[in-house]
């Protein structure tokens, strides 16, 4: 605990000598060891509280000793071992901690009754509004989502919205804080901004109505140039090289910069926008915009890749910018794609083109979807055997850039689960039915707005047939590897359904959480009825709807292979399981095997167009060889080789195991 | 010798998919560099094959059948 004191009458004197002054210096407490020459050129206006001076303080690198130049100060703590100097205007009504550094900044002021940014209503999804979502410092994508898009359970959000004004409440405050070793360099001005551990805040022009959530292990950097409005930056993130935000929320982990220009928009776990241009949007974990010429607008994304100029439009008719859409995750737009809103994109599909036509595809998932002769198609499934699927899949938890203790967005990474699993059995139905249905004569067939040629609606459903067999055929035998020495019975025993968890049925995607419907219906049963009534009950629930994957996943899985090839897993014998594992070599053998023939595309003479320039066709492949290296070597390939021979080995053991356990089924 | 047939109906679905006079349709050429072919509409000319002949076509198999003359080849040899 440090004792402060009033100034004596020498001290005065040796801060007026020095060129400080206040009009009423019994305001200005100091603690001790005090050095008055330390401060030079200080202006103190009402109650100043200023900690030790005289340590070492790490300025951009540089050892500096602590101490506060040129400065004007009004109604200010400053905790021990500041480094404050030339502030442009005044720091007032702050409380700033131990080792901080602020240097020349106009001005950094906090107004009477404060948010910080908490409290924000940033208009996501809709930009003519409606789905308000109101920011708080623990927000995550989840809750975000129920924010956003459960309009139509509105006790629902009037229950959330109550929790989070009581947290605004508790943000409220007529003093801005400044926490323990942040840097504040080159700052224009920052007005009603919170500002947490270890950030660094350098060269940013203006910052008002904003919190900046840093620590220690998770630094926050804020650089040159930044205009920030109404905004809260979730830790480990960096918004820099002159992005604009107004009314947005920056979660854990995000890049911003490069003149992005972003208003009304949410940006969650790991995400990075940089050059473009976002309206109304709400990006979940990994939604990625790199490049000029891209508007994304009004719509819901989620491990999204946006090509360079990928654009969209939410206003073609005349009522105003009311149309919103939905990417669903692991989508991408190519390079000038456009899409109109409304539409819906099923989970990792690519669109490609001028899309003129309102299309819901959330029952094709894994598609392509193009533009012919201005018209879209959909190639259903296309995107289950390809490179970029399996890259995508494998470089997200990879890329996880969150730090610290806490994640607030929960994240599921599966590509295939019961989430995207049900959409390919929805999709697969759906085709199947069309396929019967379609006379020979027809050469494309609508499809909830696009066009599928019928020729692709079979061997569409049977992509996703593969996919679904592949699927459940690794989840059983993930189930009983660890018992696959302990015979039929515990091998059964693990096969049966966990009366614990939750039965199979829909799924669905709460910005990066995938859950059953049942537990969500629960979840927001609870909110609604008040047994889930503050902030923190409900990140703890979510919390354990993230942890309940595995066991509902299991579920899923006993249910739809019931249903599936009407066998129940628990009463299979060896040689069932044994055929397991060959539909597993079968279907994954084969996609493994159509991916790296996808991969050999980039070895292939049309890849190789332009290289070996002034040269012979030798060396253009020499060329080549050296720029991109050879099939045979690269990685992607390599891997996905050591996938293959590791599965065929895999199922030999796995069958060599289960024949062994001999028993067979009665009758 | 295989079945013209199968080579004269598996060209003239080569054609009609791609949109390309029959004349270009020779056993030389190369349906990516020649024929313009692209990624999907690869997928939908095997479902054509298999409406045409009513078989059922292992896209594994046909992966490396770059020219119209392997597709013959192996088209020959899967409806006999």
């Amino acid at each position: 605990m440090t004792d402060y004191r009033r100034l004596t009458e020498a001290e005065i004197g040796q801060l007026i000598s020095q060129g400080c002054l206040a009009n009423e210096w019994h305001r200005i407490e100091v603690a001790e060891p005090f050095e008055p020459y330390r401060l030079r050129h200080v202006h103190f206006l009402g109650d100043v509280r200023i900690g030790r001076l005289g340590r070492a303080v790490e300025v951009e690198g540089v050892t500096k000793t602590s101490s506060i130049f040129s400065a004007s100060l009004c109604n200010v703590t400053i905790g021990h071992d500041c480094y404050i100097k030339h502030v442009g205007v005044h720091i007032a009504n702050y409380d700033i901690g131990d080792r901080v550094a602020i240097v020349n900044t106009g001005l950094i002021v906090a107004d009477p009754g404060a948010t910080f940014g908490a409290g924000t209503e940033v208009e996501a999804v809709n930009e003519a509004g409606g789905r308000g979502v109101l920011l708080y410092p623990e927000l995550s994508a989840q809750v975000a989502h129920l924010l956003a898009m459960h309009r139509y359970r509105p006790d629902l959000v009037a229950r959330l919205e109550e929790m989070i004004h009581r947290r605004v409440e508790t943000i409220r405050s007529d003093r801005g804080r400044i926490d323990d070793d942040v840097e504040i360099l080159d700052v224009s001005e920052m007005r009603n901004v919170n500002v947490g551990t270890a950030a660094r805040l350098v060269g940013p022009e203006f910052l008002k109505n904003g919190t900046v959530l840093s620590d220690a292990e998770a630094v926050t950097f804020i650089g040159s140039g930044v205009v920030a409005r109404n905004f809260i930056i979730g830790e480990r993130s960096i918004v820099t090289q002159g992005a604009i935000l107004d009314t947005c929320f920056v979660g854990q982990g995000c890049k911003i910069g490069k003149q992005l220009s972003a208003e009304n928009s949410l940006f969650f776990a790991n995400c990075e926008a940089f050059h473009g241009e976002c309206v109304s949007v709400l990006a979940g974990p990994y939604s990625v915009t790199h490049h000029k010429s891209t508007l994304l607008i009004a719509g819901h994304f989620s491990f999204y890749n946006a090509g360079s100029g990928s654009n969209m439009s939410n206003h073609m008719y005349k009522l105003g910018p009311v149309h919103q859409g939905i990417l669903e995750r692991g989508s991408k737009t190519g390079s000038f794609s456009y899409l109109i809103w409304p539409s819906r994109v099923g989970p990792f599909s690519v669109v490609i083109g001028k899309n003129m036509a309102n299309f819901d595809l959330a029952d094709l998932p894994f598609s392509y979807v193009e533009v012919k002769e201005g018209r879209s198609y959909v190639t259903p499934g296309f995107n289950l055997q390809t490179v970029g699927t399996v890259r995508d899949g494998a470089k997200w938890p990879v890329r996880d850039r969150r730090r610290g203790p806490v994640k607030r967005d929960l994240i599921h990474f599966q590509v295939f689960s019961p989430f995207t699993v049900g959409r390919m059995l929805r999709g697969e139905a759906r085709l199947t039915k069309l396929a019967a249905e379609t006379d020979r004569s027809v050469e494309e067939v609508a499809f909830e707005g696009a066009l599928i040629r019928r020729l692709l609606l079979k061997r569409g459903a049977k992509y996703y047939r593969n996919a679904v067999n592949a699927w459940l055929a690794e989840q059983i035998m993930d189930r009983i590897d660890p018992v696959l020495d302990d015979g039929l019975d515990a091998a059964r025993q693990r096969l049966k359904p966990d009366a614990a968890a939750a039965g199979a049925q829909e799924w669905v995607d709460l910005c990066g959480l995938l859950v059953a419907r049942d537990r969500l219906a629960s979840l927001v049963d609870d909110v609604e009825a008040g047994s889930i009534g503050d902030l923190e009950a409900l990140a703890d629930r979510l919390a354990a709807l993230h942890a309940a994957y595995p066991r509902d996943e299991w579920n899923y899985v006993v249910a739809v292979w019931q249903e599936r090839f009407g066998q129940a897993l628990h009463e299979m014998d060896g040689e069932a399981l044994a055929g397991v594992a060959d539909l597993l070599l079968t279907t994954r053998g084969k996609d493994l095997r159509m991916i790296l023939n996808d991969a050999g595309k980039e070895f292939a003479v049309t890849s190789r167009l332009g290289f070996g320039a002034d040269g012979s066709p030798e060396d253009c492949d020499a060329d080549f060889d050296a720029v991109r290296g050879t099939f045979e070597t690269n990685s992607f390939v390599l891997d996905m080789q050591q996938k293959l021979a590791a599965l065929e080995q895999r199922v030999e053991v796995f069958k060599t195991r289960v024949l062994a356990f001999g028993e067979k089924v009665p009758g | 010798m295989a079945d013209s047939t199968v080579a004269a109906r598996t060209r003239q679905v080569i054609a009609d998919l791609l949109k390309v006079h029959l004349d270009a349709v020779t056993d030389e050429a190369h349906f990516v560099r020649d024929l313009g072919m692209e990624s999907i509409q690869q997928v939908e000319l095997l479902a054509a094959l298999e409406e045409e002949f009513d078989v059922e076509i292992d896209e594994e198999e046909t992966a490396q059948n770059v020219t119209v003359g392997m597709a013959v080849e192996y088209m020959e040899k899967i409806v006999e």
